[in-house]
């Protein structure tokens, strides 16, 4: 068994696969990313070296800064708004019983299958001034109407609504199997000692679904600093970069601005922020378990 | 009586001066090393195309075509469409495969091809900060000029395609900044075409007491605001126009007095309540939507538009409606009314690289003979072609066609390129996303002006 | 006073949970409804209209003209194809990593799981120029080769979790009667894995199924291009239809989500599971 167990060419055949799409695919394009970002490569015709210099630009670009301090604000609002809505219906649903939990759960979590694209373009058309699904509303409550969601005041709320609606489905549904896996003699304990449902949910469903909550809250940050495409559909950045985000930043670099070079040194800092953060955010929570 | 009208046509078309303005500055500095890529590009080309010779003419071929219409049923997409088919049924052997993109996604895209392999025939744009760094990367490939002195191409036209004296690509259009309106709802309301800025801001007053938004704007492109921009600057600068903005490119500095005011006028404008809510985030097709639905009175936009007026999905009542005129003239201006903002845009050319160059070349050549692009151009009323239309004049034009030829026709001066067109495409990137802060409120003048100064630096 | 109070509790429990599906079903009623109108239908005040005529011809003109067909034949192909490579593969590499003896098990494993930090579109424009050297842009492998190799490392992490709590007994016994590794991977531990292999496989389609960024980077003809893309070419061609246009997001939408209401429980279990332990 041992023999046969560590025999390194059947090793190597089974890991190479894996091993050459991680090469090819995320290490290569990452190694290229590095070289172009230390030229001034337009895109087009040849290549200079020129050290640091797209690392030091990134400093003083207000629209970068604007890109990580949106993806703050997108992540705060996930963790602020979001959240805590899931969590709550999560709860709320986890109460009912038979058909209807079923039903209810499914259809929360479908505009969550729908493509970007058309969610994007959907959500362009609800919140158009004119003849929009929003404005119409407010027109029903007696409000003029014309509000103008995606204005440079209002856009990055509004992409904010568009992304909690969109990913609501989903982490109410990793909250809702975490109530579901909460040992239930633990809810009959508290209904013995007549605690009502608010406190139930305050002192047994919340700290028991910790770990879940940490691996929601982890997914949020990260999806907020990866956000794109929604983004790239809905505003494409503006107006004047007021939803612009990293992502979106160097591809726009890049394609547009014929600043290849450059929009590769966003991606490398880019990059690192996103290890960064997934490093911290596991560390912070492992330490916080073991204690 | 119509040849007399055609040969005044013909003549002023010809006389205007087609000023391309500020492609001058800064071509000289990357002269050589362009060269030096070129050269590389045409061995590559010639090697291929010998290889190519051998074969016989009934080989199958494929030809890319890259185009920035995406529309295949309307104006100028379906001109495209319509010629290629007609090559396909000349040329059974040849399969031509046509990947469309809307403007901002075609540029951002053939930057991409740019990098390695292109589509055999591209549009393009005859302006530097398309074509500048295009040029220099050598993917273009060099078409003969001489091939093209029968095609009626008017005086000029070509120049914004050129670098060292050598043709690379081949204009499509004339395009003229302009307002269309709703000819009907105007004298329903008795509102009247404005003869001078002043008129227009009152007009716009008018139609938003009326409860209509006066101007519909794709702001969210940022390209049409600039090209507003410009048109506002020629009626400030006059003939400087071009001469203004490409001291400020090569300068990096923006605080001319002209640009200034024109900045001002922009932004009091949009403060007015000229453009439609939330203007500055609506794309071009929200923006044409309101107009041909009657929910805005105007549409600020190119020529191209004007198959409009032939388009099946826009209600008859509104499409048979549809007039044009230029930017009014502004007090204290230097620019008169037939000063206006024009220029040669976009064209075709053929990839340097491309395997079925030959092909290719053949297939432009093709598109370009006058009774192609110019004629079924001018039938499906997609505006002014770069070439002389006098042939096709058929007296069943639209009233717009009409009124758009009348336009340019009168005109005493054009402006050529766009004001953000003029630099090199990061201060285009800069410009179309700024212009959206500084109209809207959120940039100062100053701020605005200081950060287009930046990045052509 | 008690059953007062929880009937109360019951009432204000079922508004919740109405609103909110309200508010995630809504837009696309709204989408729907005005997808059977005309384009001037849409100028109204209402929330929804009622149209003066259904037209079922917008959706005729999506169908054909979006490519409907042709678009989602690719995307199921290009996702099934994704999904096999990436559990053959998490499967192998997992099984290596987690059950046979070698020195650098540990390190290869961090590595092919660390896979899932990295952002995606930094890898576009590094990558457009690779697809490009090797002629590999605007065919299969351009989509191919990223799906699957931002899916396995999820798959890869899932799968080593899986693997670590089957017991070692059954292989202990498949070696007695002299069965080689691959056997063992294959026929043995593959599926005692079925579960899982559905998590992996929901989680990569879900993924995959409605990603366009990298489709249009690397994509230029339809040969290849996906469902998305109905409605982002659509858009372009029919700008001044909106009824068509909506028409053409309805379509495009259908698929995913019959798919979903048909598997809804399968779906829910496979991304619970995957979700919070990968």
């Amino acid at each position: 068994m041992k023999k046969l167990y560590s025999n390194k060419p059947v090793i190597l055949s089974l890991v190479l696969p894996g091993l050459l799409v991680f090469l090819f695919a995320v290490l290569a394009p990452i190694c290229l990313s590095v070289y172009y970002g230390f030229t001034d490569y337009s895109g087009m015709g040849e290549a200079r070296l020129i050290g640091f210099d797209n690392y030091a630009n990134l400093f003083h670009d207000s629209a970068f800064g604007r890109s990580l301090k949106n993806s703050l604000l997108l992540a705060i609002g996930f963790i602020c708004i979001q959240h805590p809505l899931a969590i709550l219906v999560a709860a709320v649903l986890d109460k009912l019983q038979g058909k209807a939990e079923g039903i209810f759960r499914c259809i929360y979590f479908i505009p969550n299958v729908i493509s970007v694209a058309v969610i994007a373009y959907l959500w362009k058309f609800i919140y158009n001034p004119d003849f929009g699904l929003l404005n119409n509303i407010a027109k029903a409550f007696g409000h003029p109407g014309k509000i103008n969601w995606l204005s440079q005041q209002n856009a990055i709320w509004s992409v904010l609504i568009v992304l909690i609606w969109h990913g609501f489905g989903w982490g109410m549904l990793i909250y809702y199997t975490g109530i579901k896996n909460i040992d239930p003699v633990l809810y009959e304990a508290a209904s013995i000692d007549g605690a009502n449902w608010w406190t139930t949910f305050m002192r047994i469903t919340l700290p028991m679904m910790k770990p879940v909550i940490q691996i929601n809250v982890t997914m949020a940050i990260i999806s907020a600093l990866k956000q794109m495409e929604t983004v790239y559909l809905l505003t494409n950045g503006g107006p004047n970069n007021s939803t612009q985000f990293v992502a979106n930043y160097l591809y726009q670099q890049a394609f547009k601005a014929f600043k290849y070079g450059y929009g590769n040194a966003i991606g490398v800092v880019f990059i690192i922020i996103c290890v960064l953060a997934t490093v911290t955010l596991n560390t912070i929570f492992k330490d916080k378990q073991e204690a | 009586m119509k040849k007399k009208w055609t040969a005044a046509l013909l003549a002023g078309a010809m006389t205007v001066s087609m000023l391309v303005g500020c492609g001058s500055t800064g071509d000289s500095e990357t002269a050589s090393e362009s060269v030096q890529s070129d050269t590389k590009g045409q061995e590559k080309v010639e090697a291929d195309s010998t290889a190519n010779d051998g074969a016989s003419s009934d080989e199958e071929i494929t030809i890319k075509l890259f185009s920035n219409l995406p529309d295949r049923k309307n104006g100028q997409g379906l001109v495209e469409q319509m010629i290629i088919d007609e090559y396909m049924d000349a040329n059974p052997n040849v399969t031509i495969e046509v990947e469309a993109l809307d403007e901002e996604a075609y540029k951002t895209k053939f930057k991409a091809y740019a990098m390695n392999g292109m589509p055999d025939v591209v549009s393009i744009w005859g302006q530097p900060s398309f074509l500048d760094e295009v040029l220099d990367a050598g993917v273009l490939a060099e078409l003969n000029e001489e091939d093209y002195l029968d095609y009626s191409f008017i005086a000029g036209s070509l120049d914004g395609f050129k670098k060292d004296d050598k043709l690379y690509g081949l204009p499509r259009n004339t395009d003229i900044m302009l307002f269309y309106y709703n000819q009907k709802m105007f004298d329903d309301n008795g509102w009247k075409v404005p003869a001078t800025y002043e008129e227009l801001l009152s007009l716009c007053g008018d139609i938003q007491a009326a409860g209509i938004t006066p101007v519909a704007m794709d702001g969210g492109d940022g390209w049409p605001m600039a090209c507003f921009l410009t048109d506002i600057m020629v009626k400030i600068a006059g003939t400087d126009y071009a001469d203004i903005v490409s001291k400020a490119v090569a300068a990096g500095d923006f605080n001319a007095p002209e640009i200034q005011q024109a900045t001002q006028i922009l932004v009091q404008s949009a403060d007015a309540g000229m453009f439609q809510i939330g203007y500055d985030s609506q794309d071009y097709g929200t923006a044409m939507n309101l107009f041909t639905n009657g929910q805005a009175a105007m549409f600020c936009m190119g020529s191209w538009e004007c198959s409009m007026a032939l388009n099946e999905d826009i209600a008859p009542e509104i499409r048979d409606n549809i007039r044009a005129f230029t930017m009014p003239t502004i007090d204290g201006g230097k620019g008169k009314a037939s000063d206006i903002a024009a220029w040669n845009g976009g064209g075709y050319a053929v990839s340097a690289n491309s395997q079925v160059k030959d092909e290719a070349i053949k297939f432009l050549n093709y598109m370009y003979q006058p009774d192609k692009l110019s004629k079924y151009g001018w039938e499906n009323g997609v505006g002014l072609s770069a070439q002389d239309q006098t042939a096709y004049l058929t007296g069943s034009e639209t009233e717009l066609q009409k009124q758009v030829m009348d336009i340019l026709k009168n005109a005493g001066s054009i402006s050529g390129t766009p004001i953000n067109d003029c630099g090199p495409s990061a201060f285009k990137t800069a410009i179309e996303s700024e212009i959206q802060g500084v109209s809207n409120g959120s940039t100062s003048v100053d701020d605005f002006l200081a950060a287009i100064g930046a990045a052509c630096k | 006073m008690k059953e007062d109070s929880i009937h109360i509790g019951k009432v204000i429990l079922w508004v919740v949970l109405i609103a909110v599906a309200v508010i995630q079903l809504f837009p696309l009623i709204w989408l729907v409804d005005f997808s059977l109108g005309s384009s001037n239908e849409m100028f109204t005040n209402g929330l929804l209209i009622i149209p003066e005529k259904i037209r079922w011809d917008n959706y005729v003109k999506a169908f054909v003209d979006g490519n409907f067909l042709h678009y989602l034949r690719n995307s199921v192909l290009i996702n099934t194809l994704a999904v096999v490579l990436v559990v053959i593969i998490s499967i192998m590499a997992a099984f290596a990593c987690q059950r046979m003896k070698w020195k650098m098990s540990a390190l290869v494993s961090t590595l092919l799981v660390m896979g899932m930090m990295i952002p995606i579109h930094a890898t576009l424009l590094p990558n457009y120029k690779i697809y490009n050297m090797l002629h590999l842009t605007d065919t299969l492998w351009a989509l191919l080769i990223p799906y699957v190799a931002f899916s396995m490392p999820q798959g890869m992490s899932l799968m080593t979790g899986f693997i670590q709590s089957l017991p070692k007994e059954l292989e202990e016994a498949a070696v007695m009667d002299g069965c080689g590794i691959y056997r063992i991977v294959f026929q043995i531990v593959t599926p005692l894995l079925k579960p899982s292999i559905a998590t992996v496989a929901i989680m990569t389609f879900l993924n995959n199924w409605n990603e366009f960024m990298m489709a249009s980077t690397y994509l230029s003809t339809p040969t290849w291009k996906t469902l998305p893309f109905s409605v982002l070419e659509f858009t372009g061609e029919y700008s001044s239809n909106y009824a068509v246009q909506f028409a053409v997001m309805a379509l495009t939408a259908a698929p995913a989500v019959i798919v979903y209401i048909i598997l809804n429980k399968q779906i829910t279990k496979g991304v619970a599971m995957g979700a919070v332990k990968g």
